[in-house]
């Protein structure tokens, strides 16, 4: 049944071709907006380099101080004191990554100006994150403990300071008027991974501010690693209770909020459809929805007219097969079929042209290093948009089809 | 003939439907995009009100553990004697993070009397109007006088000083800022301190002095057409070895306006390549419906024809009957547009929605022109004698 609906699709598409390239033209280039824009949210949203093990983490990115009289807040990360204190104590997760917001910093190559983006970690930091080494390896506690000044660099920043190509480990940067010797060099990593980005990673000790100021917030953020998944929720109520037992240092913001989140929770909760309690992700995901339905919208109509037209074409070929008995229920099944057979060719068009694009985006400057790619996740919703999108320019050109008299479809011709 | 043509039209009802409800979505879709395409047009246009060319920003944190109010004044007083020192310096300005194209802003509530608005703070010291070279339009930028006054003096830009005193004078009376008052001291031209394609905002320049000298976080310095990088960096050493307990960065006001700017231009033309996208889409659809819609009426055509229309009196029927189609959509289309400026939605002034309704109008019916003047020619060259033969 299903060879005979591909076959009467095929035949139909290659009768009138202007209406198949209209068409298949609408068709793929809607859907290849829509994956290019699913490879970027799964970009953004899922694993990967170098952060790689998203799946039993948890993230502390911000810290909200609230004061209950006069109601004002006060948001940001949270201080490295807050951390070290308060959240390393935590017992379930088995490793904690203490990582600053990274600081853009200047020096000066041969009277170029190079802006060096720069990032204090803990010597955990490089076993959460899985970066991938060129050359040397990673701070130890030692170091850290000691202080020294060592440095682990990206690949963008060797090549801009000693050349493209040149081995960097053992030689010295200066960056923001001090002396790193450089110990490790890392693959480059996107922007858009803000908890892993940066020029320059050193150790904490390094930092030039105090770091036992007792401020709450500050400049910090870390990654809870957990043993595996199953222990997130036993961790996020650890956390909870170490935040409701805090004791109230602070006249003025005398509520504390801070959570441990999912990596997307975490930036949800600074939206502000997010309430403390709730981190609005379900709101996230529903505005998420309802943009990419809108979106679809306007190409469901046109290709729901253009379909019309074509059906009207058909009605004789209907008017005999109804004459012959075929109920109205197998005429909207072959019409749909036909259709998802055509949105489904769109759909492989515009995965070739999202994959060019894609690449395109990759090899421009737009987002420094981004690794946007066709994964099983972006394919599987780039298939339920194509699913979507050919019910809902099926479905009512095909009841119409359905309800057409015998006898005025057999008239027409 | 009007009356024929709505009659043509309602007999295929059901048809003619699908197509208005696609001209109706594709019409709110390009009043979307010309809403934005005439706001920031309009912003573009407006003037910027100050110069930035060859001015650069130093960036840090206010000196922490230093508690005491009077040795931050007295640290950031020798700070700025010894960048004023270098000879390549014009000017030097201190001023709170939220300097011209940054990403960090610093707005509030302020009231004069009974009306309250939602303004910039900007923290800025006395050189801070030579720097950026700001059009003082009345009274004078504070300054050293203004030491140890009751009130803090305070600059405000136009469009405050209209929404606060309408045409009253504005110098000398105050203004309610967190619990404290403020003398309006001078009033500038407007800027446009967030990027070319800012709308019009509220700017409130307060004077440091020594109770907030906390809020300091940048350091503007106006050069001298020699400074050159090997200068930059002079200066980057000269200023580390002061600022101790800080991470300090150099920019370039040019280059943090560019960046600026792509944070409205990017976004904005991935949108108007979709929206294109989407428009080239309706565009091929439509044409495909009215080339076929013709071919079906043949026989309808060659008639006319028959009976002695003009081959250019059918194809103006076939283009007629599209554009009362796309009327009958653009009417309903005008209803929810005119809402936005009616209600004040997103707070953008009434004439950019109707400029932008207007453009959207004559788009929508240039397209459809577009589309069925081609299916209308197609339809003139119908010989009557061929159709009829059909039958």
């Amino acid at each position: 049944m299903f060879k005979n609906y591909f076959k009467i699709a095929i035949a139909v598409l290659r009768r009138r071709k202007f209406f198949t390239f209209i068409s298949l033209f609408g068709i793929s280039l809607t859907l290849t907006i829509v994956i290019v824009l699913a490879s970027f949210i799964d970009h953004l949203v899922s694993a990967g380099y170098p952060d790689t093990q998203r799946d039993r983490e948890l993230y502390v990115n911000s810290l909200r101080l609230m004061s209950s009289k006069q109601g004002y807040s006060n948001t940001g990360p949270a201080s490295f004191y807050f951390l070290n204190t308060y959240v390393s104590k935590l017992k379930t997760p088995e490793r904690m990554a203490i990582g600053s917001i990274y600081v853009a910093t200047n020096t000066y190559v041969n009277n170029k100006k190079l802006v060096i983006n720069l990032k204090y970690t803990n010597d955990e930091y490089w076993n959460v994150l899985s970066y991938y080494f060129l050359e040397g390896k990673a701070f130890n506690n030692t170091q850290l403990v000691n202080g020294e000044k060592v440095a682990v660099i990206s690949e963008e920043t060797r090549d801009n300071y000693f050349g493209k190509g040149v081995s960097a480990a053992g030689k010295y940067l200066e960056t923001d008027n001090v002396q790193y010797r450089v110990i490790g060099v890392v693959k480059n990593v996107p922007v858009t991974r803000v908890f892993a980005y940066g020029d320059i990673y050193v150790p904490y000790t390094l930092s030039k501010s105090d770091l036992n100021n007792k401020q709450l917030t500050g400049m910090y953020t870390a990654i809870l690693q957990a043993k595996d998944k199953d222990d997130l929720p036993k961790i996020r109520e650890e956390y909870n209770q170490m935040i409701s037992r805090m004791p109230k240092t602070d006249k003025e913001f005398d509520l504390i909020y801070s959570y441990a989140d999912t990596y997307l929770e975490s930036f949800t909760r600074m939206m502000p459809f997010s309430s403390p309690g709730n981190s609005g992700i379900t709101i996230f995901y529903a505005i998420i929805a309802i943009f990419f339905l809108l979106f679809l919208l306007l190409p469901t109509l046109n290709l729901v007219n253009i379909n019309i037209s074509r059906i009207m074409e058909r009605s004789s070929e209907i008017g005999v097969r109804k004459a012959f008995g075929a109920s109205s229920k197998t005429l909207v099944y072959q019409f749909i079929t036909e259709n998802l057979i055509l949105t489904f060719i769109g759909c492989l068009v515009g995965i070739v042209l999202s994959f060019l694009i894609i690449q395109v985006i990759n090899n421009s400057d737009l987002i420094s290093h981004a690794d946007l790619k066709i994964n099983l996740n972006v394919l599987f919703y780039s298939l339920l948009a194509t699913l979507i999108f050919g019910l809902l320019s099926g479905v009512y050109p095909a009841w119409r089809m359905s309800r057409m008299q015998v006898v005025h479809a057999l008239k027409a011709q | 003939m009007l009356t024929h043509l709505f009659k043509l039209i309602w007999n295929k009802k059901k048809q003619n439907f699908l197509l208005i409800m696609e001209m109706l979505v594709s019409f709110l879709v390009m009043f979307a995009v010309f809403t934005l395409i005439v706001y920031y047009y309009q912003n573009y246009t407006r003037p910027r009100g100050f110069e930035f060319e060859k001015v650069w920003a130093v960036n840090y944190q206010s000196p922490q553990g230093m508690s005491d109010k009077d040795s931050i004044a007295a640290f950031n007083q020798s700070l700025k004697q010894l960048i004023k020192s270098m000879p390549q310096v014009e000017n030097v300005s201190f001023a709170a993070s939220n300097i011209p194209f940054s990403m960090s802003t610093h707005n509030t509530n302020v009231s004069h009397e009974k009306i309250s608005e939602m303004a910039h703070i900007y923290a800025v010291d006395d050189e801070h109007k030579d720097v950026l070279n700001f059009n003082l339009r009345s009274g004078r930028w504070f300054s050293r006088a203004d030491q140890g006054s009751r009130e803090t003096a305070a600059v405000i830009n136009a469009d405050l000083a209209q929404k606060f005193f309408g045409n009253g004078q504005p110098i000398g009376k105050t203004i309610d800022f967190e619990g404290k008052k403020l003398k309006v001291t001078g009033v500038i031209d407007d800027i446009k301190d967030k990027g070319d394609y800012q709308g019009p905002d509220n700017n409130l320049f307060i004077r440091i002095d020594t109770s907030n000298q906390a809020w300091i976080g940048a350091i503007l310095v106006k050069v001298k057409p020699t400074a050159d990088a090997a200068f930059e960096s002079r200066l980057f050493k000269s200023l580390s070895n002061v600022i101790r307990n800080s991470s300090i960065e150099i920019e370039h006001l040019a280059d943090k306006r560019v960046t600026k700017n792509n944070l409205t231009l990017v976004p904005m033309i991935i949108l108007l390549v979709v929206a294109g996208f989407l428009i080239i889409n309706v565009a091929l659809g439509l044409f495909g419906v009215l080339w076929y819609n013709i071919s079906k009426r043949k026989g309808e055509i060659g008639l006319r024809r028959a009976v002695g229309a003009s081959g250019g009196s059918v194809s103006k029927q076939l283009v007629t009957e599209a554009l009362i189609l796309s009327t009958l959509s653009l009417i309903i289309g005008l209803f929810f547009a005119v809402q936005f400026p009616l209600m004040n939605v997103f707070d953008l002034a009434a004439d950019t929605y109707y400029i932008a309704i207007a453009c959207a109008v004559a788009f929508i019916y240039l397209l459809v022109i577009i589309c069925s003047l081609y299916p209308g020619r197609q339809a003139a060259s119908i010989y009557p004698a061929v159709a009829l033969h059909e039958e």
